[in-house]
C-alpha cells in the first residue's frame, strides 16, 4: 500500500534535513531538555570545578573527619567531610573531571576505531571484511567489563604518579580495546547499505577515488547510526569504570573518580555515613540516566519509523 | 467441489437474496492524526451486482484502498475511523453489526487480495498453513483435510506441482506465483464478493496479464462480484463492467466501462484517459495531468479538482462544491460542467 | 538447513579458538613485559631460591623460554594449555592450592541458577512492559514505561546490590523474621548474603536484581518488534481472513516478534556475565563471577583467565543457540 509517494530528493539534502529534523524533535521533548540540563551541569563541573567549590580536596584536617552534612549546602563543609576530614563537596566536584574525561576519551577512541574498521570492512569486502568480521566476533565474545578486568589485572602496576594521564590511562586503554565493536558493526552495515545506492555507483562510474567516496558519501550515512548509540555508550562506560573502581583496578587513588568515591563510600555506608555513598551514587545515576534518556530520544529522532 | 463446502456460515442472517449483492452508501472515513481529523473518504456510494466487475480507479491517496478496507472492516483504528454511511451485503448493513459477526463475514462473504503479496503473506508460515488456516478456523476442518483443500486451491489458481509447493514458504515463490497464492487464499471459503486491491501493480507486465485473466476466469466460474481497485485505467479496460473514478475521497464519475472510455463526463477521467499510451496515438506526446493530487488535510475549496482542471469557471469551481450530474441513465459525474464535458465542448 | 548448521558450528569453533588464543596471548605478553607471576607464590620474599622458582614455574607452565621474549605468541604453551583444559586440568589456586576444575564443578551450577532467575525476570518484565507500551504507543503509559526502564537500567546492578546489602537488607530481614520466623522462606529471602543452606531462596533477590541488566534495551526491542508486526501487511491479511484477535496475536504476531527478542537476549547474556562478577562478589555467591572477583583481588591471573575462558565458551554457545533458534523460527534463513 504505497498511498503516499514522496518525490526522491538529492542525496545530500536529506542528510542535512535529517539532523535538523532530529534536533527540532528533540528540542520539543521535556525529558530531553531535562537531561540536557543535567549533562550541562555535569560538564560544567568537570570543566570548571572551582565554580562549585573553593576548597582543595587534598587539604584534609583529621579532627574534622566524618562531619555529617547537617547544614546541607551551606556552612564550612556543604556536604560534610569524609573519613580523613577532607571536604566532601570538593572531593565530589573534583572527581567529576577524571570520570568525564575517561568516558569521553574512551568513546572518541572507540568511535574512531569502529568507524575506520567498519568502513574498510564494508567498502572493500572480501578478505578484509572477513578478517574484521571475525575479529568482531572474537571481541564480542569477551564482554567489556570482563575484558577490561583481564587487561587491568594482567598489567596492573603498583602506584601512579598522580597525573591525569597515568591515572586514567590504563582504564581508558582497557575499555577502548573492548568497546569499539558496536560502532564497527553499525558502520559496516551502513556502509554496505550505502555502497550500493545509485548515487554512490554514479560517483564511482564518474571516476571518484575510493577515499573520496568513503568520506563524502559513505561516512555521512554511517555516522547516523553511530551517533544514535553514542550517548548510551558514554553512560555504559561511566558505569563500567565505577565497577572497575569497586574492584580496585580502575582509576587509581590518590586520583578520584565517582567510581573510586563509591568504592570508598560502601565502607562507610554500613556505618551510618550513607551520604558518603549516596551523593556520588545520585550523581552517577543522574548522569547515566541523562545520557540514556538523551540517547533514547536521539535514536528515535534519527529513526522516526518507530516513534 | 465448491458446492459441498457451502455448509457453515454461508448464509448471512437476515440476508435478502433479492437485494443487490453489495451496496455502499455515503461511506465516510476520517483519519485522526495528532488531534486533527482528516477526511479521507467523503461520501462514497456504489453498487455491485452478482457476477459483475466494478473498477475503482484513482491516483495514490484518492481513498480507494481506504474504501476497500472500510468495506472489509479492517481499517487500522487508530488512525482510521468510519464516521458514516452504510455497507449493505444482500441488504444487511455490515457497519451496524458487532465485531464478531463482522469477523465471520470476512473471508466467508467478502475476501480481499492485496497488492504486495510478499509482505501480505506471513514469511514464517508455509503457504499451505496460511491457506489451510481459513478452513481450520472457520470450518473446524482437520489439519490433513485443510492441507488437501489448500492443494486443490493452489491447483485451481494455476500453481504447478501444487502437492509439493503447499509446504513452501512465501519467499520461495516468484511474484506472480505469490499473487496466485494470495488469490487462492481469498477464494478458499468461496466468498460472494472479491476485492482486488491493485492486484497486479507489483508485477511484471506479462505476469500482470496472466493474473488479470485468472481473476476474470475465476469470477466467471464462481459468479462472484469483483471490485478491482487500480490506478491504471488501461488494466481494467477488458475486465470491468463498470467504472468508478475516485478523486480526493469522492467518486467523481460513475459509468459503464464503455461510456467511461467513449464519452467521459468528468475532466479528471478525460485526463486519465489521455494519459494511457495507445496504439493509435503513437507519435503523439502523452498528456500528463498538471499539478499533484491534493493533500486530504487541506483540500482546495469548491471542487477539489479545480486547481488542476482546464474547464474552470473561476467563480463557481473555486467556491461551490459540484453536484452529481446525471448525463445519461447510470452515468453520473461530479462536475459543474458534466454535460459540456460529455458533449466534448470543454 | 544442514549446511547452515555446519557452517555456523565451524564459525563458532573458529571464534572460540581465536578468543582463547587472545586470552593466552595477553597473558603471555603480561608475563613477558611485567615479569614472572610465579614470584607471587613466594609472597613478599623478593628473591626466592632459583631451584624453587623453577619448580613453581613448571607447576604453572611458565617454564617455556618464550615467556622471556616480548611479543612471542608462545604457541607451544597455548597448545599444552588447551590439552590441559580438554583433560579437565585447569590448574590450582595459589592461595589454598585447590583444584580449579573441582571449583568449577561447584561454581558453574551456582551461576547457572543465578542466571535462571535473572533471565526469567528479564524476559517476563520486558515482554510485559514492551507489549504494554506498544499497545499504548505515544501515550502516557508508553512514555512512563520507557522512562522507568531507562532509569532502572541507568543504575548499575552492583550499586543496586550494594545499596541493597548495606541499607535495605538488614532491616528487611529483621522485619520478615519477626513475622515469619528466621527459618521460613520469607526469613531467608531478603538476606544480604548467599547461604549454602538455602541455595535457592537466597539466590532469588540477587537473581532478580541482576535481571534488570538490559531491561531498557530488551523492552525497547519488544515494543519495536510488536509495533512493526502489528502494523504489518500480513497482520492486515490475517484480519481480512476473519481470524480472532487472540489467534492473530499468537500465530501471526508473537512468533514474528520472537526473532529480534531472542537475538536481544543472546546479546544481553554477555552483559549479564559481567554483572555476575560483581553480583556474586558482593553477595558472596560461590560462582564463576565471584571466582573472577577473587582472582582480581588476590592477583591470581589464572583464575581470571579460566573464568573468562568459561565465559567465552558460554557466550559462543549461547550465540550459536540463538542463531540455530533463529533458523528454526525463520524459513528465510533456513533455506538460504
Amino acid at each position: 500500500m504505497s498511498e503516499l509517494t514522496a518525490p526522491k530528493a538529492q542525496p545530500d539534502a536529506p542528510q542535512a534535513s535529517l539532523w535538523k529534523d532530529a534536533f527540532r524533535t528533540m528540542a520539543r521533548r521535556p525529558d530531553v531538555i531535562f537531561a540536557t540540563l543535567i549533562l550541562l551541569f555535569v560538564f560544567t563541573m568537570a570543566a570548571f570545578p572551582t565554580l562549585f567549590t573553593d576548597k582543595d580536596p587534598t587539604y584534609c584536617i583529621g579532627r574534622d573527619a566524618r562531619q555529617r552534612p547537617d547544614t546541607w549546602f551551606a556552612g564550612e563543609h556543604p556536604l560534610g567531610t569524609d573519613g580523613f576530614g577532607c571536604d566532601f563537596a570538593a572531593t565530589v566536584v573534583h572527581g567529576t573531571r577524571p570520570t568525564i574525561v575517561l568516558a569521553l576519551t574512551v568513546m572518541i577512541l572507540a568511535v574512531i576505531i569502529g568507524l575506520v574498521l567498519g568502513i574498510l570492512a564494508g567498502y572493500y569486502g572480501g578478505w578484509l571484511d572477513a578478517l574484521i568480521s571475525r575479529a568482531l566476533d572474537v571481541f564480542i565474545v569477551l564482554p567489556m567489563l570482563l575484558g577490561a578486568i583481564l587487561l587491568l589485572s594482567l598489567f596492573r602496576n603498583g602506584g601512579s604518579s598522580g597525573g591525569l594521564l597515568s591515572t586514567v590511562g590504563p582504564p581508558v586503554i582497557a575499555l577502548t580495546v573492548f568497546g569499539w565493536m558496536e560502532f564497527c558493526r553499525y558502520t559496516r552495515a551502513a556502509t554496505i547499505e550505502t555502497k550500493n545506492l545509485d548515487y554512490v555507483t554514479a560517483a564511482k562510474c564518474l571516476g571518484a577515488k575510493d577515499r573520496r567516496i568513503m568520506f563524502r558519501h559513505i561516512l555521512p550515512n554511517a555516522i547516523v547510526p553511530v551517533t544514535a548509540v553514542i550517548p548510551t555508550t558514554i553512560g555504559g562506560i561511566i558505569v563500567t569504570e565505577s565497577a572497575l573502581a569497586v574492584l580496585g583496578i580502575g582509576v587509581q587513588p590518590p586520583a578520584t573518580s565517582w567510581g573510586v568515591l563509591l568504592a570508598k563510600g560502601t565502607e562507610w555506608a554500613g556505618g551510618g555515613y550513607i551520604y558518603l555513598f549516596g551523593i556520588p551514587l545520585l550523581l552517577l545515576i543522574g548522569t547515566v540516566f541523562a545520557f540514556a534518556t538523551f540517547g533514547d530520544a536521539l535514536r528515535d529522532a534519527l529513526d522516526p519509523k518507530l516513534r | 467441489m465448491a458446492e459441498n463446502l457451502r455448509v457453515v456460515g454461508d448464509t448471512l442472517p437476515g440476508a435478502d437474496l433479492n437485494a443487490p449483492l453489495l451496496e455502499v452508501e455515503d461511506l465516510r472515513v476520517e483519519f485522526k492524526v495528532r488531534g486533527k481529523r482528516i477526511p479521507t473518504v467523503r461520501g462514497v456510494s456504489f453498487t455491485l451486482e452478482q457476477g459483475k466487475t466494478l473498477a475503482i480507479v484513482g491516483e495514490s491517496g484518492s481513498g480507494k484502498s481506504v474504501t476497500s478496507q472500510a468495506v472489509m472492516g479492517i481499517l487500522d483504528s487508530p488512525p482510521g475511523y468510519v464516521t458514516g454511511g452504510e455497507v449493505r451485503l444482500r441488504g444487511v448493513d455490515l457497519l451496524a453489526q458487532d465485531e464478531e459477526s463482522r469477523r465471520t463475514v470476512r473471508a466467508n462473504h467478502i475476501a480481499i487480495v492485496f497488492q504486495d503479496a510478499l509482505s501480505a503473506l506471513n514469511p514464517l508460515w508455509s503457504v499451505g498453513f496460511q491457506i489451510g488456516e481459513l478452513f481450520r478456523v472457520h470450518r473446524g476442518t482437520s489439519r490433513a483435510d485443510a492441507k488437501r483443500r489448500a492443494i486443490e486451491l493452489l491447483d485451481q489458481v494455476g500453481i504447478p506441482d501444487a502437492k509439493n509447493r503447499v509446504g513452501h514458504y512465501p519467499h520461495q515463490f516468484s511474484g506472480g506465483m505469490r499473487q496466485r497464492v494470495m488469490i487462492a487464499m481469498a477464494l478458499a471459503l468461496d466468498p460472494e464478493v472479491l476485492i482486488a486491491d491493485e492486484p497486479t501493480t507489483a508485477l511484471d507486465v506479462t505476469v500482470q496479464a496472466q493474473i488479470m485473466r485468472l481473476l476474470k476466469q475465476i469470477q466467471d466460474e464462481r459468479n462472484m462480484g469483483l471490485i478491482l481497485i487500480t490506478h491504471d485505467l488501461g488494466v481494467v479496460a477488458d475486465v470491468a463492467d463498470d467504472v468508478a473514478v475516485m478523486y480526493a475521497g469522492e467518486i467523481v464519475e460513475r459509468a459503464s466501462i464503455h461510456d467511461a472510455f467513449k464519452r467521459p463526463a468528468h475532466p479528471y477521467t478525460k485526463a486519465l484517459l489521455r494519459a494511457i499510451p495507445r496504439v493509435d496515438t503513437v507519435g503523439r506526446e502523452l498528456e500528463v495531468i498538471p499539478g499533484l493530487p491534493p493533500n486530504p488535510a487541506a483540500l482546495p475549496s469548491g471542487c477539489p479538482f479545480h486547481p488542476r482542471c482546464w474547464a474552470v469557471d473561476p467563480e463557481r469551481c473555486a467556491t461551490e462544491a459540484p453536484p452529481y450530474e446525471e448525463v445519461t441513465d447510470d452515468h453520473r459525474s461530479l462536475c459543474h460542467f458534466a454535460k459540456e464535458v460529455y458533449r466534448d465542448e470543454r | 538447513m544442514g549446511r547452515y548448521v555446519i557452517r555456523r558450528l565451524l564459525q563458532a569453533l573458529l571464534t572460540l579458538g581465536v578468543a582463547l588464543f587472545l586470552l593466552h596471548y595477553m597473558m603471555a605478553l603480561s608475563v613477558q613485559i611485567r615479569g614472572n607471576p610465579a614470584l607471587l607464590f613466594f609472597g613478599g620474599k623478593r628473591t626466592p631460591d632459583p631451584a624453587m622458582l623453577a619448580q613453581v614455574e613448571r607447576l604453572y607452565g611458565l617454564d617455556n623460554k618464550c615467556y622471556e621474549r616480548p611479543g612471542d605468541p608462545c604457541l607451544t604453551p597455548f597448545v599444552e594449555r588447551l590439552q590441559d583444559y580438554a583433560s579437565g586440568d585447569f590448574g590450582t589456586t595459589l592461595s589454598g592450592n585447590r583444584d580449579v576444575g573441582e571449583l568449577l564443578a561447584v561454581y558453574i551450577p551456582n551461576t547457572l541458577r543465578l542466571f535462571m532467575f535473572s533471565t526469567v525476570t528479564l524476559v517476563i518484565l520486558a515482554m510485559l512492559l514492551g507489549t504494554w507500551a506498544a499497545r499504548h504507543r505515544g501515550r502516557v503509559i508508553d512514555h512512563s514505561v520507557r522512562g522507568t526502564t531507562i532509569l532502572i537500567d541507568s543504575v548499575p546492578v552492583f550499586l543496586i546490590l550494594l545499596a541493597y546489602t548495606y541499607i535495605i537488607a538488614v532491616p528487611l530481614t529483621q522485619w520478615a523474621r519477626g513475622i515469619w520466623g528466621s527459618e521460613s522462606f520469607m526469613g531467608q529471602l531478603f538476606r544480604p548474603n548467599y547461604s549454602p543452606d538455602y541455595p535457592w531462596t537466597t539466590m532469588i533477590v540477587p537473581g532478580i536484581i541482576l535481571g534488570t541488566v538490559g531491561l531498557a534495551t530488551l523492552t525497547r526491542l519488544v515494543r519495536a518488534s510488536q509495533l512493526e508486526n502489528l502494523g504489518s501487511d500480513f497482520v492486515r491479511t490475517a484480519k481480512a481472513k476473519g481470524l480472532k484477535k487472540a489467534r492473530i496475536t499468537v500465530v501471526h504476531v508473537v512468533r514474528n516478534s520472537m526473532i529480534p527478542i531472542i537475538t536481544g537476549i543472546g546479546y544481553l547474556f554477555a552483559f549479564m556475565l559481567s554483572g555476575a562478577v560483581l553480583t556474586e562478589g558482593v553477595m558472596g555467591i560461590p560462582g564463576m563471577g565471584r571466582m573472577i572477583f577473587q582472582g582480581v583481588q588476590r592477583q591470581e591471573v589464572n583464575l581470571v583467565i579460566v573464568g573468562l575462558t568459561v565465559s567465552a565458551v558460554v557466550v559462543v554457545l549461547v550465540s550459536l543457540a540463538v542463531d540455530l533458534l533463529y533458523a528454526a523460527l525463520d524459513p528465510r534463513i533456513r533455506y538460504e
